[in-house]
């Protein structure tokens, strides 16, 4: 009775002292949290704020949204960056297409089939994960140039469709893995080659998966910036990425205040894009960007 | 994020493997006859092998060839031997310039670990589910803008006439803290490290997050029972219990920061003199200014073998208990 009785008020000690620090509003996190969140923003809220200013607002109220709000300014930036904007999305479709195919494929074979030197293999490509880019770089650029790919979008689009499949690999093996084999062994019965298998079963079947890959693709894509600044000197197929960069050199150098309202909008519009996968993807999008963070 | 694991790659696939003993002529003979049935996977693989050796495997290995040669586009390359190596130590900014990358990397460390774990911690220990989703939502927004633009922002921000930070300090009177940031060889390696000032929106926060939620909740009150709370509690549990996390975000911040100068490269050019100069920027420079691929090549290959070394140690040191929670 009595360790009944002891073991209640334990019991009754841990509920209370959890219940302790279960309340009480929690002030100083909450204070904390925001004004360190408030400062990251601080950057977007700038590129917001001038993207709507005309030169005259600018020089008098520069931290804070000032009315009239300037829409021209995105209609000036949209003649400039439209090419940019149109060229990245061509590279980054054309470069995804390419990675998804090869991916399944490659994710079906590793996962689904048996044949020798399988791990092996695998392994070969699972090892590049680790490889850091920075020997690639100068060598790649030579390669590219002997094979007269430099100033070409296939200078892009090559290494994406080379290089994509590595972590597409390695993200799709264990999902295709884990497709219950009776899918697999129903499919067969009825006559499905792997070729069938690959895009009548398991494609529809990793839809979420393959989401996460595209928006991994598409965001390295849209942010690459060090290989189409070497590889693209041609401005009819510049890169966002780098399009920006020398117009934002361009205009320090000329030290004109007047275009910053554009320049800005520029901005902005260059990340629209990935606004908008956001508010499309949601969590496939963080997971994208997680997993992005896995090639060094 | 643990479902997809290194684990996976067991699967299957050991009975047939187990028949392929080497040495044994009936084994090679089966093994043969494996492949021969087997000629459909490797058909499916091919297209993948042709292009990444082409594009993937061989470029590292030019690269680590030609780092001995001199070597420029539409002439023949020449051996050199360790000439483009001496070279670059006997240059007289070198010091410099890897004291400067090696403040950049440690610096790696706290704006792309410390930094996200104490906001990951502080947004964990909010009770409330609803202010929590807002938060870990704010923390995405900044990274939705393109890398490039969020440096040309902070380039903004440091700047001398028009940007903020000059202008508060003006405004509030304090006109001689007021300078050049990125201009002035005194503040400008600090201006780059401070990019991204607090550092807490980026994946780090994400993962780390990821992290403390996998904790299970006994472990929590296991560690109550026993009366360890708040600092305590972080130090002797939760860092124990995220350290595959801790692995995972130091591997990408040091060598992220060892090997890209994409920063640097946006924000100074290596100036003022050579006050933020790095090695990959010399990389750069030698390659398409000067025309040096081999000498560039040479830096490429020093720069690899210092992130694979650094690779190796991080590996060693911060190793998780159980694999299960590591990414």
């Amino acid at each position: 009775m009595s360790a009944l009785s002891n073991r209640r008020s334990d019991t009754g000690l841990i509920r209370s002292k959890r219940r302790a620090s279960w309340r009480g509003p929690q002030i100083g996190p909450h204070l904390t949290i925001v004004l360190l969140l408030l400062l990251s923003m601080l950057p977007v809220y700038l590129m917001l704020v001038v993207s709507f200013k005309n030169p005259l607002q600018y020089q008098h109220e520069r931290w804070f949204v000032s009315f009239p709000l300037r829409l021209g300014n995105y209609g000036a930036a949209w003649s400039i960056v439209s090419g940019y904007v149109w060229n990245t999305l061509w590279v980054a479709i054309v470069g995804f297409a390419g990675v998804l195919i090869l991916s399944v494929i490659g994710g079906y074979v590793f996962a689904r089939m048996r044949f020798p030197f399988r791990e092996p293999l695998y392994f070969m490509i699972l090892a590049l994960l680790t490889v850091p880019w920075v020997i690639s770089f100068i060598p790649s650029y030579m390669l590219y140039n002997s094979f007269g790919l430099l100033n070409t979008p296939w200078s892009l689009i090559i290494p994406n469709i080379a290089n994509g499949p590595v972590m597409g690999i390695f993200m799709l093996r264990s999902f295709f893995a884990g497709i219950p084999e009776e899918i697999y062994d129903s499919a067969r019965i009825d006559g499905a080659s792997h070729w069938g298998l690959i895009w009548r079963i398991t494609m529809p079947l990793s839809l979420p998966i393959l989401a996460t890959l595209g928006v991994l693709n598409f965001v390295s894509t849209w942010n690459s910036f060090l290989w189409p600044l070497v590889a693209i000197s041609k401005e009819e197929y510049q890169q966002i990425s780098v399009g920006l960069f020398l117009l934002s050199k361009e205009i320090s150098i000329s030290g004109d205040y007047s275009v910053w309202g554009p320049l800005f909008a520029g901005y902005t519009i260059a990340s629209l894009p990935l606004v908008i996968l956001f508010f499309m993807f949601g969590k496939l999008y963080v997971e994208g960007l997680i997993e992005s963070g896995l090639k060094v | 994020m643990t479902s997809r694991d290194l684990s996976a790659r067991g699967i299957g696939g050991a009975d047939e493997l187990a028949a392929t003993e080497w040495g044994d002529e009936k084994g090679v003979r089966a093994t043969l006859r494996a492949m021969r049935r087997s000629w459909q996977a490797y058909a499916l693989l091919f297209p993948i092998f042709a292009l990444l050796i082409v594009f993937v495997y061989y470029p590292p290995i030019l690269g680590l060839v030609r780092a001995f040669y001199e070597w420029a586009p539409l002439r023949p390359a020449r051996f050199v031997g360790f000439e483009n190596f001496v070279n670059y130590f006997i240059y007289p900014e070198s010091g410099r310039e890897i004291a400067n990358v090696l403040k950049l990397t440690y610096m790696g460390f706290v704006t792309g670990v410390i930094a996200p774990f104490v906001m990951a911690e502080l947004i964990f220990s909010i009770r409330e589910t609803v202010s929590k989703e807002i938060y870990r939502f704010a923390i995405v927004i900044p990274m939705l803008v393109p890398g490039v633009v969020y440096t040309l922002l902070w380039q903004h921000i440091f700047d001398p006439n028009l940007g903020p930070i000059n202008s508060f300090l003006r405004g509030v009177g304090l006109n001689h803290f007021a300078r050049n940031w990125l201009g002035d060889p005194a503040t400008a390696l600090y201006a780059i490290i401070a990019v991204g000032f607090p550092w807490v929106s980026g994946i780090g926060t994400l993962v780390f997050l990821g992290g403390l939620a996998q904790i299970s909740e006994s472990v929590f009150d296991a560690c109550l029972i026993d009366g360890c709370t708040g600092l305590r509690r972080i130090w002797q549990v939760d860092i124990p219990l995220v350290l595959g996390q801790v692995r995972f975000l130091t591997i990408l911040s040091v060598i992220g920061s060892l090997t890209t100068f994409e920063r640097v490269m946006i924000l100074t050019r290596g100036g003022p003199g050579y006050a933020t100069s790095v090695p990959g920027l010399r990389m750069y420079e030698r390659a398409f200014v000067t025309g040096e691929f081999g000498y560039a090549s040479a830096i490429g290959l020093l720069l690899f073998a210092f992130a694979l070394f650094l690779l190796f140690v991080i590996n060693r040191l911060l190793r998780p208990h159980t694999e299960e929670i590591s990414h």
